[in-house]
């Protein structure tokens, strides 16, 4: 009764501060999937492909935003600016892009780039209304990284919703990443492959709009 | 090859403003001493300790940090506010230099720590300079 009451008190609450679009960012580790999922969701919404996907570290190495996306979902329509963000690392070390093929140049210059987007990624934290933590299903979760991110957000009073992602892989085990968040929302998704991504459209505007 | 361990204590830390605890955290790691903190760093001086730590990472000597909070669990709302008012977290924090920290990883009942005992680094560099003489 009483937490009916206060869905339906909160709701309201939400017409009024409802704002025209939220500015969604997209944070986690490195090649945890943010950009996949950016460009699945660009590509269904705006019909076009934004960021470079790679199997390499930190191909996204400068915070990318993709404006005015309009998701029509069963509740309505959702209205975001996304915007994807270099992975967060503690570390960056030239010489493992350089078993990319990758030359010494190359893998120096990459590196050096790589720290600037974690700078800049961290900075953002200042500009987003609420926050997808993108995580991989198939890693420990319980990593110092990801602990850090979630404890700025909630720091910051930032609204959050972990994505757990690459859930298409066998050994992808999503329960994990609940288990070591309880107090957040967690979504099973495949980036690669779109399943369960309308739940996330539904999540975001339940919890994040 | 030697591993050096600094135990600083909630004290010494109380006594530092946040940009001054990370510039004395780094400058331990950049010698390569791992870092033991008793205290739990806040979020934000976890972001700025990435931050600073970025900012100092160059291509030759030093790429960077591992480490790993422990937080206390029991958070009852007096312990709250004693913290609050000791302007400190109870917990422990470990830190220092990738190139000696293999990992930290949380297991169920404990916090393992995995050291290297060389530094390969130099070794590789030692050996890359030999090859190039050589042709
Ligand atoms: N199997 C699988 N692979 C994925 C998925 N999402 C991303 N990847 C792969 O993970 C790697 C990193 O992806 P990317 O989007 O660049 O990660 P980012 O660093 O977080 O932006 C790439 O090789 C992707 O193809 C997924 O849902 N399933
Ligand atoms: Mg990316």
């Amino acid at each position: 009764m009483l937490s009916e009451l206060k869905k339906s008190l909160r709701k309201l609450l939400k017409i009024f501060k409802r704002k025209k679009q939220i500015q969604l960012g997209f944070y986690g580790p490195v090649n945890a999937g943010k950009t996949t999922l950016a460009n699945r969701i660009s590509l269904d919404w705006l019909g076009k492909e934004v960021g470079t996907v790679s199997e390499v570290p930190h191909e996204t190495r400068h915070v990318q935003k993709i404006e005015n996306i309009v998701v029509t979902t069963n509740n309505g329509e959702l209205r975001m600016n996304i915007v994807d963000m270099p992975g967060i690392a503690t570390q960056v070390d030239y010489k493992s892009f350089k078993a990319f093929g990758m030359s010494e140049e190359e893998a120096k210059a990459r590196a050096r780039e790589a720290t600037k987007g974690v700078i800049e990624a961290i900075k953002w934290l200042d500009n987003v209304d609420a926050v997808l933590v993108v995580l991989d299903s198939t890693q420990d979760p319980y990593t110092q990284v990801n602990v850090t991110i979630i404890g700025n957000l909630e720091a910051r009073g930032i609204p959050m919703i972990i994505v757990a992602n690459k859930i298409d892989l066998p050994e992808a085990q999503p329960e994990s990443i609940a288990n070591a968040f309880p107090q957040h929302v967690v979504v099973p998704i495949s980036a690669a492959t779109g399943e369960n991504i309308e739940k996330l459209y539904e999540a975001i505007q339940e919890h994040l709009t | 090859m030697e591993i050096q361990l600094d135990f600083v204590s909630a004290e010494t830390l109380a006594r530092k403003g946040s940009a001054e605890k990370i510039s004395f955290i780094l400058d331990k790691i950049k010698r390569n001493i791992i870092v033991v903190l008793e205290e739990a760093l806040e979020p934000q001086e976890e972001a700025e300790l990435i931050e600073a730590t970025m900012r100092e990472i160059d291509t030759e000597e030093f790429h960077g940090i591992e480490f790993y909070r422990i937080d206390s669990r029991a958070k009852g709302l007096r312990e709250k506010i004693a913290e609050y008012i000791a302007g400190r977290r109870h917990g422990l924090t470990i830190v220092g230099p990738t190139r000696l920290i293999e990992a930290i990883k949380r297991e169920p009942d404990y916090i393992s720590m995995l050291a290297k005992v060389d530094v390969p680094e130099e070794e590789k560099r030692k050996r890359g300079r030999k090859k190039k003489g050589g042709k």
